[in-house]
């Protein structure tokens, strides 16, 4: 095996074009590397290394689009001031990704490719209606985040590519947004239970209700029958309560060493609800 | 199949011959004899190996080696300045018994010098977040906060 540090985009997508399978896309390694070593990736593929590729990194904000580099590590997302103002929820989903050492080397895009069920920035991303810009030898195309994440640790990114970034819309004015965790400790935790709640309301009423989480289902997913149940209510505690109940029949939790299943269900609705209580306090809607 | 890899450890350049997929923790273990970086889970979690890399605090037992290609890497070992005077943090550890068994204080010592030059005066809180990923099981981690507490002084947040 070999490991490649391209120092372009080009560079890095013309080894992947030419050899395919065998080449595993590395970035900070704190999912790739410890995979490697328990035996649940193969130790014969050579790594390509895109961490030198410094263009990945970074946040940008114009024309009413957001967009975030592939490298962009969650400590640098914890502290960008476009993130904490626009898109608070991928802030908070980030400072919960282990400890300093791993959030100062790990990325948004190993984090989103990775696509662990309990991947942090998974429903923050899904949440904000986020589009996965992609590439190839041929260029970039985009895959919208809800079609992205498949399967457990499985993604819809084709063979040979390489995610670039992610382009999130602006939320509207009047939108509360954050990410809610459930774990046994509050740092180096992997979620028992991870939320991503957007509301965005006019005249005190929701106009739009995303709901996103992770843990509960083999891959992070969009909480639509919740979401339905909320849109043009006052996040009034009866709408709530129904709503939690509607978003529970959507998910397909296990037990494990982690959290039994019927847990994970009941969390579900109780992060649903502390998400409303905050939106309705943080909006002013009485 | 090994590559080279040149990067500078603690001040002084070094070269060597390492596997493709080596962690960072094994090159300056076995190749580089800088053992006071320890091995603790081997998966990321417990920060013993903790070492600096620039400025920021990383786990060696998962980082690639050849991912800190041209680094300035920097381990327990240069902490101590030349005549092998302790750092402050170092004294402080030793005067309020923050150590027991020792094993994870190579970690923590890395992670609370990456701490304490990039803020002069941390609050207890932000000792705690920055501590984070590194587990004591000997001291409770009071010591070890009393040790930051005494080298930041009074004046602290």
């Amino acid at each position: 095996m070999q490991f490649l540090a391209p120092r372009t985009l080009d560079e890095a997508l013309g080894m992947l074009s030419g050899r395919g399978g065998d080449l595993r896309v590395l970035a900070g390694g704190t999912d790739v590397m410890i995979q490697r070593m328990t035996g649940q990736l193969p130790r014969s593929e050579s790594l390509l290394y895109i961490g030198g590729i410094t263009d990945l990194a970074g946040v940008s904000r114009s024309d009413g689009t957001i967009r975030i580099g592939a490298l962009t590590t969650h400590r640098d997302l914890c502290c960008d001031p476009v993130i904490t103002t626009h898109l608070p929820s991928f802030a908070e989903a980030a400072a919960t990704v282990g400890g300093w050492q791993t959030q100062a080397v790990g990325t948004i895009g190993g984090n989103l490719c990775n696509a662990s069920p309990a991947a942090d920035l998974a429903p923050p991303v899904l949440a904000a209606g986020a589009v996965m810009v992609v590439s190839g030898v041929d260029g970039p195309t985009r895959i919208p985040a809800e079609r992205f994440f498949v399967d457990r640790r499985l993604t819809s990114l084709p063979e040979g590519q390489i995610l670039l970034g992610i382009e999130v819309p602006e939320p509207p004015a009047n939108t509360w947004e954050s990410y809610l965790k459930v774990g046994r400790r509050g740092a180096m935790e992997v979620a028992q239970v991870g939320l991503a709640a957007r509301f965005s309301v006019v005249d005190n009423r929701v106009e739009t209700a995303r709901l996103a989480v992770c843990s509960v289902a083999p891959a992070p997913l969009r909480l639509h029958r919740g979401e339905e149940a909320l849109a043009g209510s006052t996040l009034d505690s009866g709408t709530v309560s129904a709503a939690a109940r509607r978003a529970t029949e959507e998910i397909s939790p296990i037990d494990d060493q982690r959290a039994s299943a019927s847990y994970r269900r009941m969390m579900v609705g109780r992060l649903i609800m502390k998400a409303a209580r905050l939106a309705r306090r943080s909006l002013g809607m009485g | 199949m090994t590559q080279e890899l040149s990067l500078e450890v603690n001040g002084i350049p070094a070269r060597v011959e390492v596997d493709a997929d080596e962690v960072l923790l094994d090159t300056l273990r076995d190749r580089l004899h800088l053992t006071g970086t320890k091995r603790g889970c081997d998966e990321g979690e417990c920060g013993a190996c903790t070492v600096i890399i620039g400025r920021t605090p990383v786990h060696s037992c998962i980082f690639p080696s050849l991912a800190a290609a041209g680094a300035q890497v920097r381990t327990v070992e240069g902490l101590a300045g030349g005549g092998g005077e302790l750092s402050d943090l170092q004294r402080a550890f030793v005067d309020t018994a923050a150590v027991q068994c020792g094993f994870c204080t190579p970690g923590f010592l890395m992670t609370l010098t990456a701490l304490l030059e990039s803020e002069a005066s941390p609050s207890d809180h932000e000792v705690d977040e920055a501590m984070a990923g590194n587990i004591c099981r000997c001291t409770g981690y009071s010591a070890i906060r009393a040790a930051v507490r005494s080298v930041v002084g009074e004046g602290g947040a």
